[in-house]
């Protein structure tokens, strides 16, 4: 564990168990995992009741017969029509028809909401007004509805940024670390510990039922299906990992000259405390009620705005799977998921009504018309007035309001949200604040080979990468810009490093802190840290590199540690004598530099093209994902041939079976000498890597995610990869399409799959390549396959975007096998009457 | 703005000779600082509100920069000064002269400040501000009520000033850059 003091300790005799500090770590504290709940921690039993998907099925389950895609598959025009995806559908309502889908286009759990009504948890949990006393420096005026306990001169100091006096507003962004008492920790550890085991007795015993008899399975199925259901949301999704939530506090400070007061100025700060990482959404309440303290200070202004946002109602908006995260962040689809949307409306519509809908299994096909009162938000009769319940215009945000003083404030809230990301920020932002001055004149940072991976001249951003992966202290100082911009760029760091994969990061950042805090601070091993005042840049002992906004440039301390040799470099030189010259930090730098090992350059040389020709974010933070994961798996490879194993990636004997070209995991290279020169470059940085916090979590994370994924004994991303990188022949390809085929059925093995094929990168075309393979049985299991794909709730839009050509060919095959059925069938029926074999 | 020179332009002062003083003024909340370093800096005098933090500014006075940073005095952010000591070549401790009530706590802080090993090496100017004010004590008396004979290892020096009209702070500062010159260049 690393050795840093816990800053609990100096605030407050923690003897209430419910004080908090400001973002320090804990990591010392054995905190157990059971304390890591997430929103809905007690399921509320509303949401359940109202429930209507279907029983969860385990199995793969092959596609229910070709009935509900034969009128699409024969008709390309017609579905080319439909199919057009984006600006048609968004702006008509959605009374279509309902659509019908096949076995593995659901997903297998009840739909929830993130917030259901009736939750008791609040989505503020505290409003704090501070005020910059003339005599005494900042202090705390109000608490609501309770004080937190814990240093209250300490918060009053974070909610008045330095310079605050210089400018009229400002917002800051911190982060609060809350203990939680031993009893509550033990109670819940107890409680979910309990759930476990009924959940794990339940299944073993509906698995033993599934193959004896259906009947008994329907009998205790509904009981099961919500506690399977809680497991999924619950283990499927690790959050936190080092502690309790944390709380993030946005904070709004004005100052307002008034001649009429002693020293001529009020400065004043109101901040909300909550658990939802989309804290900006609060930005426009807190504007207009701090400007309402202003004319009347007292709590009741307080417990006017808790009131106002607590009444927000979210609970309309789905809960998605981590894999349907990962597909609704990485695509810019608007409808992707849209159908989640309205489902919970109906559920919603129908509960109200008050029908009894549990025992009656969902299934889109048999459900009643739309009812009238569902339109696509911002549509002509939506905003016309007749529409009760609108499914928002663009999926990845859900649209809800908050009313405060009679006035309805539009609130958008993230429906998919990554580890990692806090606020809103912009990765492109941050990115062109060091890449335009790094253009201009290049820097020449002294080398270190954890940062300087591609040499002297290894971009900014890159070297800023490396830090956070290595856990170097790194400050953004910001000399003379608002704390809120500041505070931007540490969370669009902490994006960057994490990409959604690694974590430890905004756990370990203070995204804007000060002098008041720096003791604490260098404590914290690793930090992140946000700043205006440049004596941070007088102290060089204080961090390992410091990003200076202004100038768009940084600085690797004189003081930073020296990386030390580690046995992994050591034995990966002994290994590949060839390369060993080539690994940074062995006195031959510019061969880094040269060579482009790592491929940074091109990587980084790619993502400012993205830039230049307008990609949006999601586009950019998508490729930093890629570079998340490739750096991994790179990883796994690295430690699997250095060190002959690796923790980074499980595999499973589930399907030991597997034949030759199904099995293999792990990144993809095109050939052996790629692969030394890809793990030359990135050696120093991989051990230096090695020992953080982020690795120790990804490790844990990889590990719970295995006993969740899909599909447990393949690397689809490697089979995937394979298509895409290698020249395989065609035996070599016919195993990955028809492992593809015979292994990707249900709902969560499609989203699987597309997660490794994502729009940005090609989408389905290279699974799609299947259909002109050389064997028939190839082509037509590849159809098979892009069929269940076409039916999937999100499979439907890659489908969309397959080109003509790829449509032409699925259709030419789809009807030489219906018309090759049909003859078997015409045999078969004269032979044993009426035997349907298709489905074999 | 301050520190962030490059190393170019650093070496342009070291060839026409102006050199750069890093300048730390503090002093007990109200005392006048931000006046003074705005007095300094800005043509106008400009009516101030409480610091919070900090403010910075450079001003180039008889071919010497002066990188002077002036910190907040209230009470409870004065155990913040100390981290501003480390590289500053001046301080600047800017008394209320007419605030008999304090002088006391002035001079406990003004101790405390020059007992720490960083900033041993440093001038300390003493601005006697606020002699505008009916009550307020000479420069001798300053010189009493801070003790500041009783400081050996420093060169000292009391400037009477009234900040709002900028009387006294180019005598103040003169004795900054004379005294100033026999140290070196400062270094980035």
């Amino acid at each position: 564990m690393m050795a840093a003091t816990s800053l609990a300790a100096r605030t407050s005799p923690n003897s209430n168990g419910n004080s908090f500090y400001a973002n320090a770590a804990n990591p010392g504290a054995p905190i157990p995992r059971s304390s890591l709940t997430s929103f809905p921690a007690a399921s509320p039993r509303s949401a359940l009741d109202m429930s209507q998907a279907p029983r969860p099925s385990r199995s793969p389950q092959p596609p229910q017969g070709n009935a509900p895609e034969a009128d699409r598959s024969s008709n390309p025009s017609s579905k080319s029509k439909t199919a057009s995806t984006g600006v048609s559908s968004q702006h008509s309502s959605l009374s279509a028809a309902p659509r019908r889908y096949a076995a593995g286009s659901h997903p297998p759990r009840r739909l929830r909401s993130q917030y259901p009504r009736g939750n008791t948890e609040n989505h503020v949990e505290y409003i704090l007004v501070a005020s910059f006393d003339i005599d005494r420096g900042p202090v705390m005026e109000h608490q609501y509805p309770v004080a937190i306990t814990g240093d209250e001169h300490m918060l009053a100091e974070l909610m008045l940024p330095d310079q605050a006096h210089v400018r009229n507003q400002d917002w800051t962004i911190f982060f609060l670390h809350k203990d939680t008492s031993q009893e509550e920790e033990t109670a819940e550890r107890q409680a979910k510990e309990e759930r476990r085991n009924r959940r794990r007795r339940k299944r073993d015993r509906a698995k033993g039922v599934i193959h004896e008899s259906d009947d008994e399975d329907d009998e205790d199925g509904d009981l099961d299906e919500v506690d399977w259901d809680d497991d999924l949301s619950t283990d499927s999704e690790p959050e936190g990992g080092e502690g309790p939530p944390l709380i993030y506090v946005l904070n709004l400070v004005n100052t307002k000259q008034d001649k009429t007061v002693k020293r001529g100025a009020v400065v004043k700060a109101m901040a909300i405390c909550t658990r939802h990482p989309f804290l900006h959404i609060y930005k426009p309440l807190l504007l207009l009620a701090l400007e309402e303290y202003f004319k009347s200070p007292v709590p009741e202004t307080l417990s006017m705005l808790f009131n106002a946002v607590n009444e927000m109602d979210l609970s309309l908006m789905p809960k998605l799977s981590l894999l349907e995260r990962h597909l609704l962040q990485a695509s810019d689809n608007k409808d992707l998921f849209v159908e989640k949307f309205e489902q919970m409306i109906q559920m919603r519509i129908a509960e109200d009504r008050g029908e009894d809908i549990t025992d009656q299994p969902f299934d889109a096909s048999r459900s009643p018309p739309k009812p009238p009162g569902i339109f696509r938000s911002g549509t002509k009769a939506h905003v016309e007035g007749q529409a009760t319940y609108a499914v928002p215009r663009d999926t990845h945000e859900f649209e809800s309001k908050v009313m405060y003083k009679g006035i309805p404030i539009p609130i958008k809230v993230p429906v998919a949200i990554m580890p990692e990301t806090v606020g809103d920020f912009s990765l492109i932002k941050l990115i062109q604040n060091f890449s335009d001055s790094h253009a201009k004149s290049p820097q020449t940072f002294p080398l270190h080979p954890h940062l300087t991976t591609n040499g002297p001249h290894t971009h900014p951003i890159i070297v800023l990468v490396n830090a956070l992966l290595t856990q170097k202290r790194v400050i953004f100082l910001g000399y003379n810009m608002p704390s809120g911009d500041v505070a931007e760029a540490v969370l669009a760091a902490c994006a960057l490093a994490s990409g959604g994969v690694l974590r430890g990061f905004t756990r370990h950042a203070f995204p804007y802190t000060d002098l008041t805090k720096v003791d604490d601070l260098l404590n914290v091993p690793g930090f992140i840290a946000g700043v205006t005042n440049p004596t941070f840049e007088h102290h060089p002992e204080w961090w390992d590199l410091l990003c200076d906004l202004p100038s768009g440039k940084m600085k690797i301390s004189s003081k930073i540690d020296p990386a030390p040799v580690t046995e992994g470099l050591v034995y990966f030189q002994q290994q590949n004598p060839s390369h060993a010259g080539l690994v940074n930090g062995a006195g031959s730098s510019n061969n880094a530099a040269a060579n482009d090992l790592t491929g940074d350059v091109a990587f980084m040389a790619d993502i400012l093209r993205s830039i230049a020709s307008r990609a949006g974010e999601r586009v950019i933070r998508a490729k930093w994902r890629d570079w998340v994961v490739k750096f991994t798996r790179i990883a796994a490879a690295f430690e699997e041939s250095v060190y002959g194993a690796s923790a980074l990636y499980i595999g499973s004997d589930e399907h030991e079976t597997t034949t030759v070209g199904v099995g293999g995991h792990g990144y993809v290279w095109c050939d052996e000498p790629s692969k030394a020169k890809e793990l030359a470059g990135n050696v120093t940085r991989i051990e230096g890597w090695r020992n953080t916090r982020s690795y120790y979590s990804f490790i844990q994370d990889v590990a719970q995610l295995y006993t969740i994924r899909p599909l447990k004994g393949l690397d689809l991303h490697h089979m995937h990869d394979r298509l895409r990188t290698q020249r395989l022949s065609p035996m070599q390809s016919r195993e990955v399409y028809l492992a593809f085929s015979k292994y990707v059925h249900s709902y969560d093995e499609i989203c699987l799959l597309l997660s490794v094929a994502p729009e940005s990168h090609a989408g389905l075309f290279y699974i799609a390549l299947g259909l002109f393979h050389r064997d028939k049985d190839v082509r037509s299991k590849t159809a098979d396959l892009l069929e269940r794909i076409g039916e999937h709730e999100a499979g439907q839009h890659w489908w969309r975007a397959l080109s003509r050509f790829e449509r032409l060919a699925y259709i030419r095959i789809k009807r030489e096998a219906d018309l090759e059925n049909a003859n078997k069938v015409k045999e078969t029926t004269a032979i044993y009457g009426g035997l349907d074999k298709r489905i074999s | 703005m301050g520190n962030s020179m490059s190393g170019f332009s650093g070496l342009l002062h070291k060839l026409f000779g102006s050199r750069e003083v890093r300048i730390l003024m503090l002093g007990l909340d109200a005392a006048g600082k931000t006046t003074i370093l705005y007095q300094l800096k800005l043509p106008h005098p400009v009516t101030t509100i409480p610091t919070v933090g900090f403010n910075v500014e450079s001003v180039t006075m008889r071919n010497v920069k002066f990188n002077i940073w002036d910190v907040g005095g209230q009470d409870k952010i004065r155990p913040l000064w100390r981290h501003y000591y480390s590289g500053t070549q001046g301080l600047i401790f800017v008394v209320d002269s007419a605030d008999r009530a304090r002088i006391d706590e002035a001079r406990t802080e003004l101790h405390r400040i020059i007992s720490d090993r960083e900033m041993r090496d440093c001038l300390l100017l003493v601005l006697a501000n606020k002699q505008d004010l009916d009550d307020a004590m000479k420069p001798l008396e300053i010189t009493e009520r801070l003790q500041l004979n009783k400081i050996k290892d420093k060169v000292w020096f009391v400037q009477p000033t009234v900040a709002t009209r900028g009387d006294g702070l180019n005598e103040g500062f003169n004795w900054l850059s004379e005294h100033t010159k026999a140290a070196l260049p400062a270094k980035k």
